[in-house]
C-alpha cells in the first residue's frame, strides 16, 4: 500500500501525465497451455522509474508474463498494454529494450556488427560506440558473438537490449553466467537506467539481487500475485523471524527435548544441527518467552529478520499449504 | 521525488524531439539486415563454393566433352546451350533453397527470431532480409556459369537473350526461396538438412537440370513435367531458343510459387503465435 502512495506522487510530481501513466498495465491476464494455466488473472502495473524485480519459483508463470509483455504471445483472455499500447506497437516505437533468456544471437558476425545492427534497428539509437562502452564489450568488439563465453554473450544480450533511448528495459535471468563483478557492473548500469526515468523490469534467480537492487517485489506463484511491495514489506509479509541458539543440553542426546522443541509455539520451521537450534517463528517474542519457560538455558540466542529468500521460501510454501 | 521530477521532464523532452527526427521507414531497418545478411553470406566459404562454384563446375563436367551440334533430345538445344540454362537454374535454386530453410531452421532454434521480434523490424522484414539476401548471392551464381559456358564451350546468344536468361532465371527463383522459407519454418534441428537436401536433390534431378528428362523413362518424364524446376529451366530454355517463356511454364511456376508463399505465411504465423 506503502507502495500505492509513491506510485500517485510521482505521478503527480512528474506533471507530464502520458509519462507518469503506468509503463506497462496488466488486467486480469489469463494465458493457458493446454491444460496447464501459466498466467492466472494477473493484474498489475509498473511505473515509469521503477526497479522491480520478479520473482517466484520455477515454473510459477515469469517467463510466460515476460512473453505476454512483450507481445510473443497473446493473452487468452485479460488486456496487456504497454505505455497505453498494444505490446507490439511499444516496440515498434523503441520504448522497450528486452533481454530473453531464449534471445539467440546472429552467428558468424563480429559483436560489433550486431550491435551496429540493433542500433540501426532501433528508432531512437544510441551510438554504437557507446552502447559496446555500456555494456562492457568494447574489447570484444571485433570477437565473433559465436566464439564468446556464456557470460561475454550475456553482456552482447545486455547491449542489444539497450541499443537505445528506451522507457522500459524488461531482463529474464540477466546476470545467468556472469561472474561477481560482471554482475555487480551490470547492476550499476542498470540503475543508471531507472535514475534515467526508465522502467526497469527484471525476473532473476538470485534473491539477493531482487534485495538490493528493487524498489519493489512480485512474487509469483502458479500464475498469479502473491506479494507486491518493497523487499522489506515482502519480508514483513512472510511474518517470520529466525530465532537461533546453542542448547548444551542437546549434546547428551534427550530426544524429548527435541519434542518440546518441536512443540513451541507460532514456529513455521524447525531445524536441529548438533546441539545449534534455529527456528523460524510467527510470533519471535512468545516463542523465546515458551523457551525460557522450557527451564532449559539457550546460548547464543539471536532473534533476526528473515532474508528475502527465507520470506519468499515461507510465502510460497504457505500458498502451497493452502492449495493442498 | 523531486529527482524524479527532474527525469521525468527530462525523458518527455527527449520523446518530443525524437518525434521530429523519427524518420524510420521499415525499408531502411530491413536494408541493415539485409547488408548484413550478405555480409555473413560473403563470409562463409562453403555456402559460397556450393552457390556460385559449384554449378559452374557441374556444368564443365557434364556438357565439357559435348559438341554444340548434337541436339538435346527435341529440345532444339545443342548439349552446352542446354546444360547452361539448366546449371544457371540449380544455382540460383542452391542459393535460394539452402540460403533460407537451414538458417531460417537454425535461427528459430537458437531464438535469434525471438531477438529480432523485440526490435521494431517488422515480422515479416526477417523474411524478406533472408530472401533479398540469397537473392544477391543467387545472380553471382547465375552469371558465373554463362561466364563458363560462353568462354569455355563457345554458347553463344544476342545480348537481350543474356539479359532475360539473366532476369527470368533470378525472378524464377523467387518460387524456391519462398519454398526455402516455407522448409525453415517446418522443420527444426536436426531435421532442416535432411529435408532440404531430399527437396533440393529431388527438385534438381526430377525436374532434369542435372540430365535432360528426355533420358527418363516415359512414366517418369509426364510426372517431371509437373515439378516446378522443370517449368523453371524450361523458362530459360525458350528464351535461348529466341521465344518467349511458355505460358504454360509461367503459369505453373507461378502458381508453385502462389503455393509455397501462402504455405511459408501460414508456417510463419503459426510460428509466431507459438513465440
Amino acid at each position: 500500500m506503502v507502495h500505492m502512495t509513491t506510485t500517485v506522487t510521482r505521478t503527480a510530481a512528474g506533471g507530464a501525465t502520458r509519462t507518469a501513466a503506468s509503463a506497462v498495465s496488466f488486467e486480469r491476464v489469463t494465458k493457458s497451455y493446454g491444460e496447464v494455466r501459466a498466467v492466472d488473472g494477473l493484474t498489475l502495473d509498473l511505473y515509469p522509474g521503477e526497479t522491480v524485480a520478479l520473482l517466484g519459483p520455477n515454473g510459477a508463470g515469469k517467463s510466460s508474463t515476460l512473453d505476454l509483455l512483450l507481445g510473443l504471445r497473446r493473452p487468452d483472455s485479460g488486456t496487456v498494454s504497454v505505455f497505453g499500447t498494444s505490446p507490439r506497437e511499444a516496440i515498434t516505437a523503441g520504448r522497450v529494450g528486452a533481454m530473453l533468456q531464449s534471445g539467440g544471437l546472429m552467428d558468424e558476425v563480429t559483436v560489433r556488427e550486431l550491435v551496429r545492427l540493433a542500433c540501426a534497428l532501433h528508432p531512437r539509437p544510441h551510438r554504437v560506440d557507446e552502447v559496446l562502452a555500456h555494456a562492457g564489450i568494447t574489447q570484444l568488439a571485433d570477437r565473433k558473438v559465436d566464439k564468446l563465453s556464456g557470460g561475454q554473450q550475456q553482456r552482447v544480450r545486455f547491449a542489444l537490449a539497450t541499443a537505445g533511448a528506451n522507457d522500459l528495459v524488461v531482463l529474464d535471468e540477466p546476470t545467468t553466467g556472469m561472474d561477481v563483478t560482471a554482475r555487480q557492473a551490470f547492476w550499476a548500469t542498470m540503475r543508471e537506467q531507472a535514475d534515467q526515468g526508465r522502467a526497469v523490469l527484471f525476473a532473476t534467480h538470485y534473491l539477493e539481487e531482487a534485495d538490493a537492487i528493487a524498489d519493489r517485489v512480485l512474487v509469483l506463484h502458479r500464475g498469479r500475485l502473491l506479494a507486491d511491495g518493497t523487499a522489506a514489506e515482502i519480508k514483513a509479509k512472510a511474518g517470520a523471524r529466525k530465532v537461533s541458539f546453542d542448547l548444551e543440553e542437546l549434546r547428551a542426546g534427550d530426544p524429548d527435548l527435541e519434542r518440546r522443541l518441536r512443540e513451541l509455539p507460532f514456529l513455521s520451521a524447525v531445524g536441529v544441527f548438533g546441539h545449534t537450534v534455529r527456528l523460524q517463528s510467527t510470533d519471535a517474542d512468545a516463542t523465546v518467552h515458551a523457551l525460557y519457560g522450557l527451564g532449559i538455558y539457550p546460548r547464543n540466542l539471536e532473534v533476526a529478520g528473515l532474508g528475502l529468500e527465507q520470506a519468499f521460501v515461507a510465502i510460497t510454501a504457505a500458498e502451497e499449504a493452502k492449495a493442498a | 521525488m523531486t529527482n524524479h521530477t527532474s527525469n521525468l521532464t527530462t525523458n518527455h523532452t527527449s520523446k518530443l524531439t525524437m518525434n521530429h527526427t523519427s524518420n524510420h521507414t521499415p525499408g531502411f531497418t530491413s536494408g541493415a539486415l539485409v547488408k548484413l545478411e550478405l555480409i555473413r553470406s560473403l563470409r562463409n566459404k562453403k555456402f559460397l563454393f556450393f552457390s556460385v562454384m559449384y554449378p559452374a563446375m557441374l556444368f564443365l563436367i557434364i556438357a565439357g566433352g559435348a559438341d554444340a551440334t548434337t541436339e538435346v533430345g527435341d529440345s532444339g538445344l545443342a548439349m552446352p546451350a542446354f546444360m547452361m540454362v539448366s546449371m544457371a537454374s540449380f544455382g540460383a535454386l542452391t542459393a535460394v533453397l539452402m540460403g533460407n530453410s537451414e538458417r531460417i531452421a537454425k535461427e528459430r532454434q537458437s531464438g535469434w527470431v525471438r531477438q529480432l521480434r523485440l526490435t521494431s523490424l517488422p515480422g515479416r522484414g526477417y523474411v524478406l532480409a533472408k530472401t533479398a539476401s540469397a537473392a544477391v548471392v543467387s545472380l553471382p551464381s547465375i552469371v558465373v556459369v554463362f561466364v563458363v559456358a560462353a568462354l569455355v564451350k563457345d554458347v553463344r546468344l544476342d545480348a537481350w537473350q543474356w539479359l532475360a536468361l539473366t532476369g527470368a532465371i533470378w525472378a524464377g527463383s523467387l518460387c524456391f526461396a519462398a519454398l526455402g522459407v516455407a522448409v525453415g519454418y517446418l522443420a527444426t534441428g536436426d531435421a532442416v538438412r535432411p529435408v532440404t537436401m531430399i527437396l533440393y536433390f529431388g527438385l534438381s534431378v526430377l525436374g532434369g537440370l542435372w540430365m535432360p528428362t528426355a533420358t527418363f523413362p516415359g512414366w517418369l518424364q509426364s510426372l517431371a513435367d509437373w515439378t516446378p524446376t522443370h517449368a523453371y529451366a524450361a523458362l530459360g530454355r525458350a528464351i535461348e531458343l529466341g521465344d518467349a517463356p511458355h505460358a504454360g511454364d509461367v503459369v505453373l511456376l507461378v502458381a508453385y510459387f502462389a503455393v509455397f508463399a501462402a504455405g511459408a505465411a501460414w508456417l510463419y504465423r503459426k510460428d509466431t503465435l507459438k513465440a
